[in-house]
């Protein structure tokens, strides 16, 4: 019997040579399932024993470990985010990524005390002044190298939008959304609507919208931030890209005439907007577009979100969207536009960050990367990547627009709330003072005008 | 002769209800109004969370359902939000919390009410004092003192994907359970100590001095003899206690950085977007939050009651 063994062995070892030889291995799908299946187990047995080990190369570093500090907590991004880490892990020598993960509102309201506490190596933010502002009080870790290893893949508007106020980057931008007015196509075709393109338009096409029985505008302010969407836009459109950034940051005076202009534009279209506006939520403004009771919303991209909860294709596929009219000043030229840049950047105080600072570089130059963001596109499809070298042959009609729209624009804003300091477009400032505005649009401004310049003046210096 | 004495009183009671007087139907019209209006929140949160929020984006919360009721949301909460995870970091919380109060409490309690000695009614006085003082006042420094004290690391215990360690995993009380467990005692000693006072002093000192007597220290008195002669008392305490250290949403949410060390009540946050918000699926999650408390009050119902009343009448 060991004999016949022994004979068996050898022939099949010849029957083996000859199939190597004709290479014809004569292997089932299932046994290339095995073979890769044990493949990737011991790639993974490999990866679980390499954790510790750290090689360094120039300034980034492969295994080892580092934290992420992250506010994407809904579902889509959540994942997104997880599948960032988890490519990371298998690219960077199976660093180990430890991921805190704390929901968007509270991640905002504590980041002071979250940057001068334990923070995590890495964390999730916003560029523009929000940014800036913590670069100011030493709490961010300029990362200079990195962007000069990665910034041939950005634009000139990116590469702004990252610059602290001493001129170093402290950031990767990684997505952005842009801001406009949408529509649902069925609904304009059925009336025989057109993309207006002047205020003019803009407004006869409000008062036909009056006539066919829809609520022209959606319009909802419960949250306080969406009305200054608006005041962005008007600001931009009427005095330019300049004058809306120095006034933000306090440089210009609230009092001016050009701010006054502003309202005085703003109160010809509050007649059409949504009825009790002050207490519906951004999703119900939505859901009055969706549900075809409005014609026009002027809000960002994640308004797609809530057309995709509906659970309706059909209803997605209806959404479209324009950039928002010509006021007939010399600012038009500018196309400049709300587009909201999300940004990952390096805390100071991290307690570990001494050890980890080559892999949390590693990550800053792999966020930067067009196939990373994709990746976190394709689970989270509001938020558009940011390199350039990003596959873009996959994006969807209206992601297709969107890259449109904000490549023409020549200036991009943050938007209201990420351009100026946090306490003063908060409840207690803008977002109040403009509900104060929005419940009486035909008032004269001035007394208003004054209190937002009081109210500046009254802050403490950041 | 008081069966007669009891029946004659009963039988007029029974005549005058039945005779429908309208101060009587107004009463009970504002009874059910009352009712309606308290239980209408809830129901409405029932409402909502059984329907699955596609259904309300196309026909809005004042609809019927189109697609019918489901658990889909309570599914989602459950698996996504990883809501077992976070009753099991209340219960770390909240179980600690409350033994280390009554323990402490009652030590105060005993020496106070059960020994004359020169300042006992000061020391009661300071416990119930730092009753009155409100806990948001003291956050700022409260939250330097937390990142500048040193606590051993003495390794975790790993459940699934979260980590509880003994002690502290970064060497500091800041965003630790022994943080959050430490400020929960201290706020809720003040409040214990005082009913507990209240309810020892009902305990006749010859006790405390017949055990003295017969050669028990006061640690053993207060152990073996005072603390078994309390137990409704703790009871009523402990299950008082329980609830408010479960429905604490604050001291979490300002001590704790870490998402997945919050207790389930700061843990609900996390199911917001950074724009879309699923109301439907909170209602779902605020619900499974809301059950342990009921369920401690319909079990516990009697020492619920008796706790609100615990010290009002002196023995």
């Amino acid at each position: 019997m060991g004999d016949s063994r022994e004979a068996k062995r050898v022939r099949n070892l010849l029957a083996a040579k000859d199939a190597a030889l004709n290479l014809n291995l004569d292997l089932s799908r299932r046994d290339v399932l095995k073979i890769a299946g044990y493949g990737s187990l011991a790639a993974f047995i490999a990866a679980c024993g390499g954790n510790n080990a750290t090689t360094t190369t120039g300034i980034t570093a492969k295994g080892g470990t580092m934290s992420l500090g992250s506010y994407n907590t809904d579902p889509n991004s959540k994942k997104g985010t997880q599948a960032i880490v988890d490519a990371f892990t298998a690219a960077n020598g199976g660093t180990k990524v430890k991921l805190n993960t704390v929901d968007h509102g509270t991640f905002q309201n504590q980041i002071s005390s979250y940057l001068q506490g334990t923070p995590e190596d890495a964390f999730t933010w916003f560029s523009g002044h929000r940014m800036r502002f913590f670069a100011d009080k030493g709490l961010a870790t300029p990362i200079d190298d990195v962007w000069d290893a990665v910034k041939s893949n950005y634009t000139a508007g990116f590469e702004a939008s990252i610059k602290g106020n001493d001129g170093k980057a402290y950031a990767i931008p990684t997505d952005y959304y842009p801001w406009a007015v949408f529509y649902r196509k069925d609904v304009w075709s059925q009336h025989g609507y057109t993309v207006p393109t002047s205020w003019d338009a803009f407004k006869a096409l409000c008062v036909k919208m009056k006539a066919d029985g829809l609520i022209p505008i959606a319009f909802a302010d419960k949250d306080g931030w969406p009305a200054q969407g608006t005041f962005d836009i008007l600001n931009l459109r009427l005095n330019g890209y300049d004058f809306h950034t120095e006034l933000l940051t306090g440089k210009q005076k609230w009092t001016d005439q050009r701010v006054t202009n502003v309202y005085k534009k703003w109160s010809e279209i509050t007649p059409y907007y949504s009825p009790a506006f002050a207490g519906l939520t951004w999703e119900q403004g939505a859901d009055q577009l969706l549900r075809k009771q409005a014609g026009m919303y002027l809000l960002g991209l994640f308004v797609s979100d809530e057309f995709k909860a509906s659970g309706s294709a059909a209803d997605l596929e209806q959404l479209d969207f324009f950039a928002f009219p010509d006021m007939g000043t010399q600012y038009d030229a500018e196309k400049a536009l709300d587009a909201p840049i999300d940004v990952y950047m390096l805390t100071k105080k991290s307690p570990t960050l001494q050890t980890d600072l080559g892999q949390a570089k590693a990550f800053m130059e792999f966020v930067a990367k067009g196939s990373t963001q994709v990746l976190y596109w394709q689970n989270a499809p509001g938020s558009i990547p940011t390199a350039n070298d990003a596959d873009t042959s996959t994006y969807p009609a209206l992601t297709k627009k969107a890259v449109q729209i904000v490549s023409q624009a020549k200036k991009i804003t943050q938007y209201f709330d990420r351009d100026s300091r946090p306490d003063y477009s908060g409840p207690n400032g803008m977002q109040g003072f403009l509900l104060k505005f929005l419940s009486n649009p035909k008032q004269d401004t001035t007394s208003l005008q004054g209190q937002m310049q009081a109210f500046w003046d009254s802050l403490p210096p950041e | 002769m008081s069966t007669i004495a009891a029946s004659g009183p009963r039988t007029v009671v029974r005549k005058a209800s039945r005779r429908i007087r309208p101060a009587r139907v107004i009463l009970h019209a504002f009874l059910i109004a009352m009712v309606a209006l308290w239980l209408f929140p809830l129901f409405w949160a029932i409402f909502a969370s059984l329907r699955p929020y596609g259904d309300t984006v196309m026909h809005g919360y004042l609809s019927w359902p189109a697609n019918g009721l489901s658990f889909a949301n309570y599914q989602d909460v459950w698996t996504q939000a990883e809501i077992p995870y976070y009753y099991l970091n209340t219960l770390v919380i909240v179980v600690p919390g409350v033994i280390l109060t009554l323990l402490l409490a009652s030590m105060v309690a005993f020496c106070c009410t059960q020994f004359s000695w020169k300042f006992n009614l000061i020391v009661l006085l300071l416990f119930t004092a730092g009753n009155l003082l409100p806990p948001q006042v003291i956050i700022v420094p409260l939250y330097w003192v937390y990142l500048n004290t040193p606590i051993a690391n003495l390794g975790s215990i790993d459940i699934g994907n979260f980590s509880f360690a003994i002690f502290s995993d970064n060497n500091l009380l800041y965003d630790q359970y022994i943080g959050i467990i430490l400020i929960h005692v201290v706020f809720q000693t003040g409040f214990a100590t005082f009913v507990l006072a209240n309810y020892m002093k009902t305990i006749t000192k010859e006790i405390t001095e017949s055990a003295l007597v017969d050669g028990a220290n006061v640690f053993r008195i207060w152990w073996s003899v005072i603390l078994p002669l309390c137990r409704p008392a703790l009871a009523a305490m402990a299950t008082l206690l329980f609830t408010f250290m479960y429905n604490d949403f604050f001291w979490a949410l300002v001590l704790l950085s870490h998402g997945n060390k919050r207790p389930i009540t700061s843990a609900l946050n996390n199911l917001q977007g950074e724009f879309l918000i699923n109301y439907n699926l909170i209602a779902a999650g605020a619900l499974l939050a809301c059950l342990p408390p009921i369920i401690i009050y319909i079990l516990l119902q009697r020492q619920f009651v008796a706790g609100l009343t615990l010290g009002s009448t002196k023995g």
